[in-house]
């Protein structure tokens, strides 16, 4: 090597602070839109020191749809489609939670018959969600088995759905004064034989993920999310109750039949993701107790109490109402100047304060952990995005 | 005769002229594309839970018809299934998705969202009506969303264009979309026309009218 070029390098690398020689760089990597453990289109921009996590910043906005929009322009009965699709895994909620509003607003009436439906298959879905996620958890954590076992037994609950309600994943059931169809003859012969499959795969899910080493160890003490900070992000759901709010509107606030049932409100005492995996878990022997008891107390009556074709007329005002989705609170604001169409429609949304939870849970960790903590939080991204 | 003629359609078609092999070759190189496409994983919305995530598990076992080795990379595969809603945010995306992939690749639009713009068609400010102003579609599944086996009928519909499709001394030419869901005597291009004057008609505010409901709603009193 030149001489001069060989001293002006020595000369230049002990002008720099030593640190930095042997130190590392912080660098952005996108994770998202397009990424499997996003579950949608989810972009977090990564600050990466090496492995370690030191800020994410999510983006959204790439399923946005503009459904509260549209709801502007449809009438009372045509926006609970419209919600089928902003938390698909919680169609049925989503449906309800319309429902409930324009039923408050209208001052509709239901009867203790549509209220049992409406608790029955809402539980049911419950389940049929958190089912989903356990195998998307399991894949998400490098375990194939647990996606093939939750989807197996995910699809015995669709067929039970389906031959009701038509629907396999929107469902579209639940409408202002009622619900669509009179629920099948065979519906609980169907969810007793479901029930009898399940209970015992359930505590086979137990055994093959929940007993598992690994997964305890990737779990346990990852992503913590304390109290104070999941009630001032507004988190709701298994997501709060994981860290330790014993907070369900099921039990707060009870609609439908739930004020009726005996069940208990599975709380965490952590906030890590182990929290939120075993709140889920038992969220659904609680769904299960939830089903049981309502089976077979099904009032007679009608299941629809306004004529089909009704054009439903609100008078001007501002009204709220929410309930309990499998991901939280979801709620849903209505203003009306009168007239068949409402002024404007919002929904509060249980996956987007929940998603916020990740920029302080993930900071300072790997980002295999981010991988868990994401999936512990089980967003659906078009219902952050509306 | 044996394993090549019986497994390779065509394999030993005999054909007058140096053409025979070309055309052989073809023939096997399409029957193999169309039984090892790779789909990417490509997943926006409520399609993705279905068409991504039901078909490729227990029961519908995509890995029937060789097409369940998802890869989340786009350099890795050569089937793209757009499960889902496709907004202005995303397209551009969508289009960098679709030009990472290798030639040959071939499009699913799963979904009305995908198709149409679906529910979203009216009175939505982001979404695009239809995947195919982005980038071209072969195959169309209509559903909101498809059931599973819609799009097992989608890919085994595909998998029929592919080996009577493209040809190594062709590269360029390509089947014309399955349209099979449209009625008779109807064109995609009226289809397209129609969607076009849908959309200018929703993008048109009338200012009388929303001035009118503004001053309403201000008086409205609160319950």
């Amino acid at each position: 090597m030149n001489a001069t070029v060989a001293t002006t390098l020595r000369a230049r690398l002990d002008a720099l602070p030593s640190q930095s020689l042997l130190g590392t760089q912080e660098y952005f990597v996108n994770m998202g839109p397009q990424h499997p453990s996003t579950h949608g289109v989810l972009r977090l921009v990564l600050k990466l020191d090496g492995e370690t996590v030191h800020q994410v910043i999510p983006v959204l906005g790439y399923i946005h749809r503009g459904i509260e929009k549209i709801c502007e322009h449809s009438n009372y009965r045509q926006l609970v489609h419209l919600t089928d699709r902003m938390d698909y895994l919680s169609a049925l909620a989503n449906n309800w939670a319309a429902t409930m509003v324009v039923e408050k607003a209208a001052a509709m009436e239901t009867n203790s018959r549509i209220e049992a439906i409406r608790t029955l298959v809402t539980e049911l879905q419950r389940i049929h969600s958190h089912q989903l996620w356990w195998g998307v958890f399991g894949m998400d954590l490098g375990a194939f088995t647990p996606f093939f076992y939750g989807f197996r037994d995910r699809e015995i609950l669709t067929d039970v759905f389906e031959r009701t309600i038509g629907g396999r994943l929107t469902m579209n059931y639940i409408q202002p004064g009622g619900v669509m169809h009179d629920i099948h003859p065979e519906l609980v012969a169907d969810v007793k034989a479901f029930l009898a499959v399940f209970k015992p795969r359930l505590d086979e899910y137990e055994a093959l993920l929940s007993e598992n080493v690994i997964v305890q160890e990737r779990l346990r003490g990852v992503g913590v999310l304390t109290a104070q900070d999941a009630v001032a992000l507004g988190a709701t759901g298994p997501v709060l109750r994981a860290s330790g709010v014993a907070h369900d509107l099921r039990k707060a606030e009870p609609y439908g039949l739930y004020g009726q049932v005996a069940f208990d409100v599975p709380v965490g005492s952590r906030g890590d993701c182990w929290d939120r995996y075993a709140v889920r878990m038992q969220e659904m022997r609680q769904s299960i107790r939830i089903v049981e008891q309502l089976l077979d107390n099904i009032p007679e009556g009608k299941h629809f109490l306004v004529k089909p074709a009704a054009k439903i007329k609100v008078k001007p005002g501002v009204w709220y109402s929410h309930l309990e989705t499998a991901r939280g609170v979801l709620g849903a604001m209505l203003v009306s100047t009168g007239g068949e169409a409402p002024y404007r429609v919002h929904f509060r949304t249980p996956n987007f304060n929940n998603l916020w939870a990740v920029t302080t849970t993930a900071t300072g960790g790997r980002v295999a952990d981010l991988v868990a903590i994401l999936s512990s939080l089980d967003l659906v991204i078009p219902d952050i995005d509306r | 005769m044996g394993l090549v003629t019986d497994n390779l359609p065509g394999a030993l078609l005999p054909l007058p002229g140096g053409g025979a092999l070309l055309t052989a070759i073809d023939q096997v190189v399409n029957w193999s594309r169309a039984n090892s496409l790779w789909p990417l994983t490509f997943g926006t919305s409520c399609c993705a839970i279905e068409v991504m995530m039901a078909t490729g598990a227990a029961r519908h076992d995509l890995a029937r018809f060789g097409a369940e080795v998802a890869r989340p990379s786009p350099r890795q595969a050569d089937l793209l299934i757009i499960a889902g809603t496709i907004v202005k945010k995303m397209a551009p995306r969508l289009r960098t998705l679709w030009e990472q992939m290798a030639e040959p690749r071939y499009v699913i639009a799963t979904g009305s969202c995908a198709i149409s713009g679906g529910p979203f068609l009216y009175h939505s400010y982001t979404t695009i009506r239809g995947a195919d102003e982005v980038i071209p579609v072969d195959v169309y599944v209509p559903g909101c969303p498809p059931r599973p086996e819609a799009l097992l009928y989608g890919l085994l519909t595909l998998q029929k264009m592919i080996r009577e499709g493209t040809t190594l001394a062709r590269p360029g030419e390509v089947r014309k979309p399955v349209l099979a869901a449209l009625p008779d005597g109807m064109t995609l291009h009226q289809v397209r026309a129609e969607i076009a004057e849908l959309v200018q008609e929703t993008a048109t505010v009338d200012r009388a009218a929303a001035a009118t409901v503004g001053a309403s709603y201000a008086s409205a009193s609160r319950v």
